[in-house]
């Protein structure tokens, strides 16, 4: 009768067991997605122009542009480790006819992280500013002209290039 | 000879309850063996690389259509059909968050549309009773970024079903 007893209750254990077992049935599949990051740059000014105003040198030995700051954003996604550049580079001196300013007399201060300040070069990309990281940064910069008794009047022109490089 | 009777049926009354007790936990299951089958059209999709600016949100392509099956539910079981990734999605040790992940699901209101998650299933869809052949379509999408480091990312998902 003990040996019974055992099987009764051995049943009763694997048949609840089973009830576990059968209770929920699943099914599962697989897919694998990717993206790829394109390098990418792009950059955007407030203005395309700056303008100084004449003013008298003893009074204004720097004259500030016209145009106030301006507003730089610069967009880029690089590869990890590598840095985002933001460079600046005239084409040559302020000219009006014959007469020249040097253009290393125009500098520009700058805001915002990773923006710098310097002076503009007609022979070497000046940095205007940098990161080491994908990214949108905006900043400012603001141009100044340093004023002299020697410059000819006239108006004067030159052109600058910015270059954004997200390697 | 009376006293011996009485101790059988003392014996023999509870093991024959356990028993049957235990027939009756299992017979349920042994009516409703339940089944789920589930495919994808498609065992991967991707996103392109886009400016953020223009478009923000990225549509991996191509859709995933889901077809699946639901046989031998109980009566008031159901079904419910989730979503886990593996991972983020990683480049070298560039990652973007899987939870920039989003996916649209159609048709509603059996699927839903969520929100990728690697550390818990989300439901995709869900629903009571049997289902034969059964579909639905699934739009994965990345919203852009310009953080995003230059890569391949990749990371896998798994589409599971379960009934119940």
């Amino acid at each position: 009768m003990k040996t019974m007893r055992f099987l009764l209750l051995g049943a009763a254990v694997v048949m609840l067991a089973a009830t576990q077992t059968l209770g929920a049935a699943t099914a599962t599949s697989n897919v694998s997605v990717s993206a790829t990051v394109a390098a990418t740059a792009k950059l955007s000014l407030s203005s395309s122009t700056v303008s100084f105003a004449n003013a008298d040198p003893d009074t204004t030995p720097s004259i500030a542009a016209t145009e106030g700051a301006i507003t730089i954003t610069a967009k880029g996604k690089t590869a990890t480790g590598s840095t985002i550049s933001l460079t600046v580079l005239a084409a040559a001196d302020l000219t009006s006819g014959s007469d020249t300013i040097p253009i290393s007399n125009v500098t520009w201060t700058a805001s915002g992280t990773g923006f710098a300040a310097g002076t503009m070069s007609k022979s070497a990309a000046q940095t205007v500013g940098s990161w080491t990281t994908s990214g949108s940064r905006a900043g400012t910069q603001t141009y100044a002209l340093a004023n002299s008794w020697n410059y000819p009047t006239g108006s004067y022109t030159a052109t600058a290039t910015y270059t954004l490089t997200a390697p | 000879m009376a006293v011996h009777a009485v101790s059988k049926t003392r014996f023999v009354l509870p093991v024959l309850l356990m028993a049957v007790s235990g027939l009756l936990l299992a017979t349920p299951s042994a009516l409703y063996a339940q089944s789920v089958t589930l495919s994808l059209s498609q065992n991967s999709f991707s996103f392109a690389s886009a400016d953020p600016d223009s478009t923000p949100t990225i549509t991996g392509s191509p859709a995933i259509t889901v077809t699946y099956s639901v046989s031998g539910t109980k009566s008031g079981g159901g079904w419910t059909m989730t979503l886990l990734a593996g991972g983020n999605l990683i480049a070298g040790t560039a990652t973007i968050p899987i939870s920039n992940m989003t996916w649209t699901a159609t048709p509603k209101p059996v699927f839903q549309d969520g929100m990728m998650s690697n550390s818990l299933a989300q439901t995709l869809a869900s629903g009571l009773g049997n289902k034969s052949n059964s579909t639905g379509m699934v739009t994965f999408s990345l919203a852009n970024s310009w953080s995003y480091n230059v890569g391949t990312y990749t990371a896998s998902i798994i589409f599971t079903i379960t009934a119940y």
